[in-house]
């Protein structure tokens, strides 16, 4: 399998005033195409961070950051805009879902991005929809879904544009375990179905051990 | 992500907070209502000025006069030593001078512009008038071109004349046209005043009443204190045919200055009257046969007007042309419609602040909203963007309703001032404008001014930390 992801010696230091506060000290780690990386942890030990720096949403403080071998680091405001828009897909604890837009306005905002024309962008919406069991739900609103029904219109919004890397941010963290494990299978299948790297951060041990072809723990900002 | 694109965005984002965003569009509103209908004031008053200036040939026009002028003496409205205004010794005009203006390049009529006093008489009604010998040349010009009813005379020895519609109503005559908005009063009835035909009062009679000194007026003072029961003055009447009704005159016409009887130039020199402006004109004889008061002077290019002017000067009289005033008049017009718009510009900025105001509010409700849009791939212009068409859609909505707001305004506004400010027989008067250039150009400054409120807070907008605002409650 082809190298998708190599990070090296990526440190991440916040300031407060005049307090450093390390995030993430030295990570070294690659993963390749098609794989399933779970990152674990406990809170506070930098695992969102390290998500957030692939997702290109923050830049490291040192080291390097290789996304099919274009370097995250030295990318301009617009390529990250670019990187994130194309290039991965990212899904979060909170689903982050924009609360008056239906899950179909959702779900088509990374296509408006994209620039994709009007009729194809609601078509893969509907597509996209319909493949995470949710056409019926198309005209409601976020708050007129379950936790689980709007993880899943947030997958389907991180697949629109088809990245190659789906990056989830603790994506079960706010679900009973029923709604957890169809999420979980979900990620699953469109890791072994349709190819899709996934790059997963819990603190559920277990299901990472159960799903993944590596896990990552992170302790302190560090590998451990 | 295209401007179409971005535009419905930002209408459906402003839809979204209606109550807040109508608030902040009805500040715009009031913004522009006022300072188009101040503006539209000035542009308004602007028009009806240079309208006559137009209308009156005012642009190819100017009179001659014995003496100079020094007009910016008398614009500046000190008139205690008029005298001292008078440049130099007084050059008659003689009839060598109006040939010699008739025969210069350019000069598409000359003559002299001098009034008498007479008496009309028509309808069983006597007014007094001044009567003014005009040439039949003059039917080419506004407003003798279009009377009101008939044509105006086109022989210099015709003895028909052309009447003035305010002179045929102090006659008791009012002549009906379209645009006639006159109710008779108790008053009128009273007076037999009666509302006729256009055509009615052409081709009748109108006896002109002249006054002349008796022929035996002793030109020694003297010689009049020893007379007994001597009667100085004598009457002549005479009958001409009406042919012709000039149309009312415009509250900014210079035409209304005008005698209230033209009667053709030739025709007028057959009539005795008196000529004089004070008793020394009649005891000393100063007044010299075949000299004029005033000579007018007709160019037929506007441009061609400086270059005439200066050839009359040459020869050392006096040129007035209200022309050459237009320059300060329009200067004064500038002044005029900044300081109006000044302080309708103020009510914008006004405005301005409150679109501001809630571009803010709303980035701060928006926040975690602009979080996820980074994070689906908005880059930062984009985001900028957005929030740059949500202030242009506040100021184009603002615009076209202030545009509304403002032509209501001002049509309330013309309605009170023709009804209760201005005499209730003048003609109604429109005073204020809205040249396509003050509409399309409201609309633009309120596009420019919600963008330049706009701009801090887009930027804002495209500068928060996506994972903070993620993160954002």
């Amino acid at each position: 399998m082809s190298e998708v992801l190599n990070i090296s010696n990526l440190s991440k230091i916040y300031q407060k005033g005049t307090i450093e506060i390390p995030a993430l000290r030295d990570i070294n780690c690659e993963v390749d195409k098609g794989s399933y990386l779970s990152i674990v942890g406990k809170s506070g030990s930098g695992k969102s961070t390290l998500l957030n720096l692939i997702g290109g949403l923050d830049k490291p403080t040192s080291g390097t950051i290789q996304f099919n071998e274009q370097e995250l680091g030295s990318m301009t405001r617009y390529q990250l805009a670019l990187h994130r828009r194309f290039a991965v897909g990212m899904i979060f604890q909170s689903f982050n879902l924009i609360p008056n837009r239906t899950a179909l306005e959702n779900i088509i905002l990374p296509l408006v991005f994209a620039g994709i024309p009007k009729r194809q962008r609601k078509q893969r919406a509907t597509e996209l929809l319909d493949q995470v069991g949710l056409s019926e739900r198309i005209n409601h609103l976020p708050s007129e879904l379950s936790g689980g029904e709007a993880q899943r219109v947030a997958i389907a919004r991180a697949m629109a544009n088809e990245p190659e890397m789906i990056l989830a941010d603790e994506p079960t963290g706010n679900l009973d375990s029923g709604t957890s494990a169809e999420i979980i299978d979900l990620l699953v299948s469109l890791n072994k179905e349709k190819g899709l790297t996934i790059l997963m951060v819990t603190h559920d041990k277990e299901t990472a051990e159960a799903v993944s072809d590596s896990i990552i723990t992170l302790k302190d900002g560090r590998i451990v | 992500m295209n401007l179409q694109e971005m535009t419905i965005m930002g209408f459906s984002n402003l839809w979204r907070t209606r109550l807040r965003s109508s608030l902040t569009i009805i500040g715009v509103v009031i913004g522009i209502g006022a300072l188009t209908s101040m503006v539209s004031f000035g542009t308004g008053l602007q028009k009806n000025v240079t309208d006559a200036f137009r209308e009156n040939d005012l642009f190819t026009s100017m009179n001659v006069t014995p003496k100079k002028f020094n007009v910016e003496e008398m614009m500046g409205g000190d008139v205690s030593g008029l005298a001292e205004m008078l440049e130099g010794d007084p050059e008659p005009l003689t009839d060598s001078i109006l040939f010699a203006i008739r025969a210069m390049d350019h000069v598409e009529i000359a003559f002299p512009e001098e009034t008498f006093a007479g008496k009309l008489k028509l309808n069983g009604k006597e007014i007094s008038r001044s009567i003014q010998p005009f040439p039949a040349a003059m039917r080419r010009y506004s407003p003798y071109n279009e009377l009101l009813a008939g044509e105006f005379y086109s022989s210099d020895t015709s003895h028909t004349v052309v009447i003035r519609w305010e002179a045929l109503k102090d006659l008791g005559l009012i002549m009906d046209y379209p645009d006639l908005d006159y109710t008779l009063s108790k008053e009128d009835s009273i007076r037999g005043v009666r509302i006729i035909t256009a055509d009615s009062v052409i081709g009748k009679e109108i006896i002109l009443v002249t006054a002349s000194l008796n022929d035996d007026f002793p030109r020694n003072p003297l010689s009049i204190l020893m007379k007994r029961d001597f009667e100085p003055f004598q009457e002549q009447e005479r009958a001409y045919t009406i042919c012709g009704v000039v149309n009312r005159s415009g509250e900014f016409s210079f035409d209304r200055f005008r005698g209230g009887l033209m009667i053709p130039e030739i025709t007028a020199r057959e009539i005795p009257r008196l000529n004089f402006s004070s008793i020394w004109d009649i005891l000393g004889d100063s007044k010299d046969e075949g000299t004029y008061a005033s000579i007018y002077v007709r160019v037929d290019e506007m441009e061609e007007l400086t270059e005439v002017r200066k050839q009359i000067e040459a020869m050392g009289v006096g040129v007035f042309a209200i022309a050459d005033q237009l320059q300060e008049i329009k200067r004064g017009f500038l002044i005029m419609d900044s300081l109006l718009g000044a302080i309708g510009t103020i009510a914008l900025i006004i405005a301005a602040l409150g679109i501001i105001n809630t571009m803010l509010m709303s980035i701060l409700e928006r926040t975690r909203e602009i979080g996820i849009m980074k994070a689906v791939g908005g880059s930062e212009n984009e985001i900028k963007f957005i929030f740059f068409i949500e202030a242009a859609c506040i100021g184009f909505v603002g615009a076209i309703f202030g545009l509304m707001l403002g032509w209501v305004v001002t049509r309330i506004a013309n309605q009170v001032m023709n009804t209760v400010i201005l005499p209730a027989d003048q003609e109604y008067l429109d005073l204020f404008y809205f040249p396509l250039w003050l509409i399309f150009g409201a609309v633009a400054f309120s596009i420019v001014i919600s963008l330049a409120a706009g701009l801090y807070p887009a930027i804002r907008a495209a500068r928060i930390d996506p994972v903070r605002a993620l993160r954002h409650d």
